[in-house]
């Protein structure tokens, strides 16, 4: 707004008064944000928590957080570290960044508030250790309220670091509130990543990581915690349904990307799309309904439940995955090695397998790898048609893969059974790390190629 | 495309002998034929599985079962209208969440981001956040929102996990379509004194806003569809809302999840009708937002190429 005002001359003595003006905003905004973080480091001596332990209530300020423990039975609890810190960082982050917009560097003082707001959250987030740390000390009822110490932070918090950012001017405001919002995405990994290590390792540690990976039984009730099966399962499981999957895929992205009539491609291309966005409930019902009575007829003296109904579905799962990415691929191999090929006698056919799908290959694979994350990720559509028996995999009988495990213990599982359950997922997920890692690196390297030639 | 398809058919019905015709030409037909095959085989799948669930399906679908609640246990009360009532809540909601974020998070990225690190690793984590699958959403969901945060297992936390699953989706369509406004409408703008903020929101948002609207349905469709991420956090009641926005902090099946539970429990085959039927009805909202999506990038194609 100021800019677009300093560019018109003509009327040089408004501008005198409206930059006034807008200084006497920015020092009244600072002046606010100020005032708003002294309220907000405050908050640190007022109530900020109670803990209903039993029969007795504890009601700490933040102050009590840092320095208090609480007597259970005689033995002094004291809180998580974690929450010590962060209490302890509350005021301080919102004292700094009222001393910064005083000296004006309102980039720094907004960073200072943001912290200050988040620091009572991350207390929060330490709630449930400290209720387990209870409960294993044997208090009998262990919950807690927050106090409206805890809102206020939040919002002086917000407030003060929108009012402090405002003083460089609205575009500046914007630019800041649109980068924040930006690194959520980048902030959720992070959150995802620490806690699926923190909810998932104590299992492991408690049970032993070979005999948790490598053990062969698992039986919660009489403390076997082996998934080996599992993992076989899962990684079979993709195995055939990539092995199934990936040529119907690829040769049906070849009929789209070079064989295909107008009139046909615009039956199939929706098709594809539609195929993606199916549910997966809807594909595991279909299974349930369709596949496993299919199989049944066909190999009469089984269950129907099988491994092979898992492969099936997940092969109808992937294709659009495959059909999508092999097809991009396809479409981005150079006109001219085609022409050459052609002009060299090749047939179109003997092109498309000669010539094109070797110059697309690291598109296609980056294709595949996106398929096998789809496929070991996918829970419910499997959970309908795998039967759910943990056992060493075979074509026909009932098997279980890690996804299901998960699903179908969590409601009833306590204790070390539900902390390996998160450790399943653990497990799970470094598998998807290590999909989505390699399929970044080759579909770089795929577009590095294409952009040299 | 066209010249592609007439290119290799001239020395086939040029007359010359091939060097290698006899053997060539023989498994040419045979890849040919194998790559028609694959393509009716993806088509037929899909067909399939459309006809026969709809045909087993849409009898059972009545003006009772859309309006009447549900109970596991009374047989006069088998509708969806609760199910329906909470993907809803859980569309809606969540679409309310991101739509900010997303827009946001895209309008940094396209106009704002200089290359760098942070842009890189902004890149590089959405990629890696939209390959994960919705398990892990939905322990983490649980882990954090419901037991961290205390919400409990409810329809806010289903709809926090939910945003954190479909925000990848919403910024790379939005971001694409941001990126389709021509430069030089920014350019003119600037010219005339706009500001970058009022450049950004008066000139390439409401040029970019069919692109914005399909990013949305496309996520619409993700929310409908999803349920392993749900299952822990929004949970699987099945009662009557009650109270407008006291049921957000309540526990509630979406579609999906009645048709999981219903057709995993199902012995009696009433409850296998209500499964077909409950599928019917997703597949249907599925396929009127997939033409929805499709019929507005077709709109969103045509504004760009005029401009072009």
């Amino acid at each position: 707004m100021e800019k677009t005002l300093v560019i018109n001359p003509a009327k040089t003595m408004n501008n005198e008064e409206k930059r006034r003006r807008a200084a006497l905003r920015r020092r009244c905004f600072s002046l606010v944000a100020a005032l708003l973080a002294l309220a907000g480091a405050a908050m640190f001596f007022l109530p900020f928590v109670t803990f209903h332990l039993g029969r007795t209530d504890y009601t700490f300020t933040s102050l009590q957080v840092v320095t208090g423990y609480i007597n259970v039975n005689g033995t002094p609890v004291s809180l998580p570290v974690i929450a010590k810190i962060a209490a302890a960082v509350c005021p301080l982050a919102f004292l700094a960044g009222g001393v910064l917009i005083l000296l004006k560097k309102p980039r720094s003082s907004a960073g200072c508030f943001m912290l200050g707001a988040i620091a009572p959250l991350a207390v929060m987030m330490t709630g449930n250790s400290i209720s387990s740390t209870f409960l294993d000390l044997g208090v009998s009822r262990v919950e807690m309220s927050y106090h409206t110490a805890l809102a206020v932070m939040l919002v002086a918090g917000l407030a003060a670091a929108v009012l402090s950012m405002s003083t460089k001017g609205v575009d500046k405001l914007a630019e800041s509130v649109f980068l924040v919002f930006a690194c959520m995405s980048v902030g959720a990994v992070a959150i995802i990543t620490i806690y699926m290590i923190a909810a998932g390792t104590p299992a492991i540690a408690e049970i032993g990581l070979g005999e948790f990976l490598f053990g062969t039984e698992w039986a919660p009730t009489s403390g076997s915690y082996g998934i080996l099966y599992m993992i076989l399962t899962s990684v079979l499981g993709t195995l055939g349904a990539i092995l199934i999957g990936v040529p119907i895929g690829l040769f049906t992205a070849i009929f789209l990307a070079e064989l295909a009539p107008r009139r046909l491609a615009g039956i199939v291309r929706p098709a594809v799309e539609l195929l993606a966005g199916i549910p997966s409930v809807i594909y595991g019902f279909f299974g349930m309904i369709i596949i496993v009575p299919a199989i049944r007829t066909v190999f009469p003296n089984t269950f129907g439940y099988s491994m092979l109904a898992m492969i099936l579905i997940l092969a109808i799962m992937v294709l659009p995955t495959i059909v999508n990415v092999s097809e991009t691929a396809l479409r981005a191999v150079p006109a001219s090695y085609k022409e050459a090929s052609l002009a060299l006698g090749n047939t179109h056919i003997g092109t498309i397998f000669k010539v094109m799908i070797p110059a697309a290959k690291s598109g296609i694979l980056a294709g595949v790898i996106l398929g096998v994350g789809r496929a070991i990720g996918e829970t419910m559509a499997v959970i309908m048609v795998c039967g759910n028996v943990v056992q060493f995999p075979q074509l026909l009988q009932s098997v279980r893969p890690l996804t299901a495990g998960v699903v179908l213990e969590m409601s009833y599982s306590y204790g070390l059974h539900r902390q390996a359950l998160f450790s399943i997922g653990l497990v799970l997920f470094v598998f998807i790390m290590i999909v989505n890692i390699s399929f970044t690196l080759i579909s770089r390297r795929g577009v590095k190629i294409d952009g040299r030639e | 495309m066209v010249a592609s398809k007439t290119e290799p058919a001239a020395p086939v019905q040029s007359g010359y002998p091939s060097l290698h015709r006899s053997r060539r030409r023989v498994k040419d037909r045979v890849l040919a034929g194998l790559i028609y095959l694959c393509a009716a085989i993806t088509v037929c799948v899909l067909i399939g599985l459309i006809a026969y669930i709809l045909i087993q399906g849409v009898p059972y679908i009545s003006w009772d079962f859309l309006s009447t609640a549900y109970s596991a246990r009374d047989e006069a009360l088998q509708g969806i209208l609760p199910m329906i009532i909470n993907t809803l809540y859980i569309v809606i909601i969540t679409l309310l969440i991101v739509t900010p974020v997303g827009l946001s998070a895209a309008i940094y990225l396209t106009q704002y981001a200089k290359q760098g690190k942070l842009v890189k690793a902004i890149r590089f984590t959405t990629e890696v956040l939209s390959g994960v699958p919705s398990i892990i959403f939905g322990l983490f969901g649980y882990t954090v929102f419901c037991v961290m945060l205390g919400m409990g297992v409810s329809i806010l936390a289903g709809c926090l996990t939910m945003t954190i699953c479909i925000l990848p989706t919403i910024i790379r369509t939005t971001e694409e379509s941001l990126l389709a406004v021509p430069d030089s409408y920014k350019e003119g703008a600037l010219a005339l004194g706009a500001g970058k903020l009022r450049v950004v929101l008066g000139i390439v948002l409401p040029c970019a806003m069919p692109g914005v609207l399909t990013a949305l349905i496309l996520g619409m469709g993700r929310i409908v569809g999803e349920s392993a991420a749900l299952i822990f956090t929004s949970g699987m009641s099945y009662d009557m809302p009650r109270e407008f926005f006291g049921h957000i902090m309540q526990s509630g099946r979406t579609l999906t999840l009645h048709l999981y539970q219903t057709a995993s429990q199902a012995t009696d085959p009433n409850a296998f009708h209500i499964a077909y039927a409950t599928a019917s009805v997703l597949l249907i909202l599925v396929f009127l937002l997939n033409r929805l999506a499709s019929l507005l990038s077709r709109v969103f194609d045509k504004s760009a190429k005029a401009r072009a």
